[in-house]
C-alpha cells in the first residue's frame, strides 16, 4: 500500500512535558482519516507535531516517503501540507480577501494568488460577498468556511483539520462535512481530529482512537462507530 | 480664549509626535508581544543621528542628513532585536522587560557619554511664523504636522496595500497561523523593526525640532507613548495613533486646570489609571 503520511513511534510535547508517548498512524492518498479521543489525549499535539509547530523528541514522520520531522511549518506548507488549528484559525483583523491572500503566500506570484482566490470565490460565493469584511466579524460557520478556504489556497495534498465542528450548529456542521467530502473527491487527503466524533466517523475511511498520548484503537470509520467500547467511552452513550 | 486655542494647537502638535512614538511601539508589541521599553532610546538616538550629520564637520542640510540618520536608526533597531531580543524569543515577559530596561539604560548613558548631558538644538533660528486667530504658528510646527500626516499615510499604505505589511498584520493577529500559512515570519519581524525604528527616528527629530535634544528625551516620552497604546488598545495601530493625540490634548488642556508643572504627570496619571482599571472597551480590539 502507498502511504502519503507515515507517523512512526512519535514522542512529542511542550518543553519538559511529554504528551505523546510513541504514537503511530499512517494515511494513504485520498483517504479521510479521523482521530478521536477524550480531552487532553494529545490529538491537537499530534497535528502540531506533524505540521512542525513543535518538533518531535523521537520518532519519524514521513511524507511521500521522505523524512520531514525536522522541517519548519513554512517548508511543509510548500510541500503541500495545510493545517487548520483548533479555534483561532483565521486572521480576525484582516479582511476575508486578505485572509485568502495570506493563505496563498507559498504560491508567490500575485497573479497565481489572484487566480486561486477567483476559484475559491466560485466555490464559496458567500466569501465573495463578504470579501471586504473583517474576518473577525463573520458568523461561526462562515469563519470555518474561510479557514477551510484559506487552507485550500495552495491546493494541498494533505489537510490537517483540528475540530472543525467546534461550536457550530448541527446544520452548519453538516454543510462543513459536505465541503470536506467534496474537496476529498477532488483528490485532497484529510486528517481530521474530532471530539464529537459521530459525524466525522461516518465520513472517515479509517479512524484512530488516541488516549493519554497512546494509540488505543484503529479501525474503519464504520467499525469504530459500531464498536461497543467506543460507543460507551467516546460517543457518549 | 486665545490661550485656549493656543493650548489646543499645542495639544495637536504634541499629539502628532506622541502618535508617531506610540505607533512604533505598538507595531513591535503586535508582532512580538512585548513592550519595548528601549523604544525611547531609538527616538533619542534618531534625533542625535540627525544632529551628527547636520553639525560640523559634515554640516549636511536637513533633508540630506535625514537619510543616513534614518538608516542608522534602523540599523540600531535591527541590532537591538538581533542581539538582545531575538535570543529571548522563548523567554517570559519579565526577562524581556528587564532586558529592554537594561538596554534603555545602556543606550541612554551611551548618548550621554558621546554628547554630554547638555541641551542641544539643530541650530535653526526660531522664525517668527504666523499669527492665525491670535495663536502663533511657526514653520517648524507646520512641518511637524505635515510630516506626521505623511507618516500616517505611508504606514496606512504599507499595512493595507503591500504584501509584507499585510503579512505583518497577520503575524500580529496570530503568529502560529501565519507560520502555517507559509508566511516568512522572520522577515516580517525584521520589517516591523524597520517601520518601528523609522517612526521613532522621525518622531524624535520632530520632537527635537519642537523642543531640543537631550539624552533623557526618549525615556520621558516613552511614558506618553505607553499611555497612548494603553488608551488605544495594545497592538492596535490606529488606536495608538488616536491615543497619542488624546494624550497630547489631555496634557495641554490639563494645564488649564492644574499647574503647568504637572504637565508630564498627566500622561503618567492616565497610564496608571488605565493600568488599574483596564476597561474592556479599550482592550477590545484584539479579538
Ligand atoms: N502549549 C502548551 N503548553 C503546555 N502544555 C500543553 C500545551 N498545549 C497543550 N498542553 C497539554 O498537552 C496535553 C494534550 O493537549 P492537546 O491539546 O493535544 O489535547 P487534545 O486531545 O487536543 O484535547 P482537546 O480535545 O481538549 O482539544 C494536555 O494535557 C494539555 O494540558
Ligand atoms: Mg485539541
Amino acid at each position: 500500500m502507498v502511504t502519503l503520511l507515515e507517523v512512526k513511534d512519535v514522542y512529542s510535547g511542550y518543553g519538559k512535558i511529554e504528551v505523546l508517548h510513541g504514537v503511530s498512524i499512517h494515511i494513504a492518498p485520498r483517504e479521510i482519516v479521523c482521530i478521536i479521543g477524550p480531552n487532553g489525549s494529545g490529538k491537537s499535539t499530534l497535528l502540531k507535531t506533524i505540521v512542525g509547530l513543535i518538533k518531535p523528541k523521537k520518532g519519524s514522520i514521513r511524507f511521500f516517503g521522505s523524512e520531514i520531522s525536522g522541517k519548519d511549518p513554512e517548508e511543509k506548507v510548500r510541500m503541500g501540507i495545510s493545517y487548520i488549528p483548533q479555534g483561532r484559525n483565521i486572521f480576525p483583523t484582516l479582511t476575508v480577501m486578505e485572509n485568502l491572500e495570506m493563505g496563498g503566500t507559498p504560491l508567490g506570484d500575485p497573479s497565481r494568488i489572484e487566480m486561486a482566490i477567483r476559484e475559491i470565490f466560485e466555490r464559496y460565493p458567500i466569501l465573495n460577498k463578504r470579501k471586504k469584511m473583517k474576518a473577525g466579524s463573520l458568523s461561526g460557520g462562515e469563519k470555518q468556511v474561510l479557514a477551510l478556504a484559506r487552507a485550500s489556497m495552495i491546493k494541498p495534498k494533505l489537510i490537517l483539520l483540528d475540530e472543525p465542528s467546534l461550536g457550530l450548529a448541527p446544520k452548519v456542521i453538516d454543510e462543513m462535512y459536505r465541503q470536506i467530502n467534496s474537496i476529498n473527491q477532488e483528490g485532497a487527503t484529510f486528517l481530521i481530529v474530532e471530539q464529537n466524533a459521530r459525524k466525522a466517523l461516518r465520513l472517515a475511511h479509517r479512524a484512530y482512537v488516541l488516549d493519554l498520548g497512546l494509540n488505543r484503537l484503529e479501525d474503519t470509520g464504520e467499525g469504530l462507530l459500531n464498536n461497543e467500547e467506543v460507543k460507551h467511552l467516546y460517543l457518549g452513550r | 480664549m486665545t490661550f485656549l486655542l493656543q493650548s489646543i494647537f499645542n495639544g495637536l502638535l504634541a499629539g502628532c509626535i506622541y502618535a508617531l512614538f506610540a505607533m512604533g511601539l505598538t507595531l513591535i508589541y503586535g508582532v512580538l508581544n512585548f513592550v519595548n521599553f528601549a523604544h525611547g532610546e531609538l527616538i533619542m538616538w534618531g534625533a542625535y543621528f540627525l544632529y551628527l550629520f547636520m553639525e560640523s564637520p559634515l554640516g549636511l542640510p536637513l533633508p540630506i542628513a535625514l537619510i543616513p540618520a534614518l538608516c542608522l536608526t534602523i540599523l540600531l533597531g535591527l541590532s537591538m532585536d538581533r542581539f538582545a531580543f531575538k535570543p529571548l524569543r522563548q523567554a517570559n515577559r519579565l526577562t524581556l522587560l528587564i532586558t529592554a530596561l537594561g538596554l534603555s539604560f545602556f543606550l541612554r548613558n551611551g548618548a550621554q557619554l558621546f554628547w554630554g548631558a547638555e541641551l542641544r538644538t539643530y541650530g535653526f533660528e526660531i522664525k517668527r511664523g504666523w499669527k492665525i486667530f491670535n495663536i502663533s504658528i511657526t514653520t517648524n510646527q507646520i512641518a511637524i504636522i505635515l510630516t506626521t500626516l505623511v507618516c500616517i499615510a505611508v504606514v496606512y499604505l504599507l499595512l493595507h496595500r503591500s504584501r509584507i505589511g499585510k503579512s505583518m498584520r497577520a503575524v500580529s493577529d496570530n503568529l502560529e497561523l501565519a507560520r502555517v500559512a507559509g508566511i516568512n515570519t522572520r522577515r516580517t519581524i525584521r520589517f516591523a523593526w524597520i517601520m518601528s525604528s523609522s517612526l521613532a527616528c522621525i518622531g524624535g527629530i520632530l520632537l527635537a525640532l519642537d523642543t531640543n535634544l537631550q539624552p533623557g528625551m526618549g525615556m520621558i516620552n516613552l511614558v506618553k507613548a505607553f499611555a497612548a497604546i494603553l488608551l488605544g488598545g495594545v497592538g492596535n495601530i490606529w488606536g495608538a495613533l488616536l491615543g497619542g493625540i488624546v494624550i497630547g490634548f489631555a496634557e495641554n488642556l490639563g494645564v488649564l486646570i492644574i499647574s503647568t508643572g504637572y504637565k508630564d504627570a498627566i500622561a503618567f496619571g492616565i497610564m496608571v489609571l488605565l493600568l488599574l482599571l483596564k476597561p474592556p472597551i479599550l482592550y477590545g480590539s484584539q479579538d
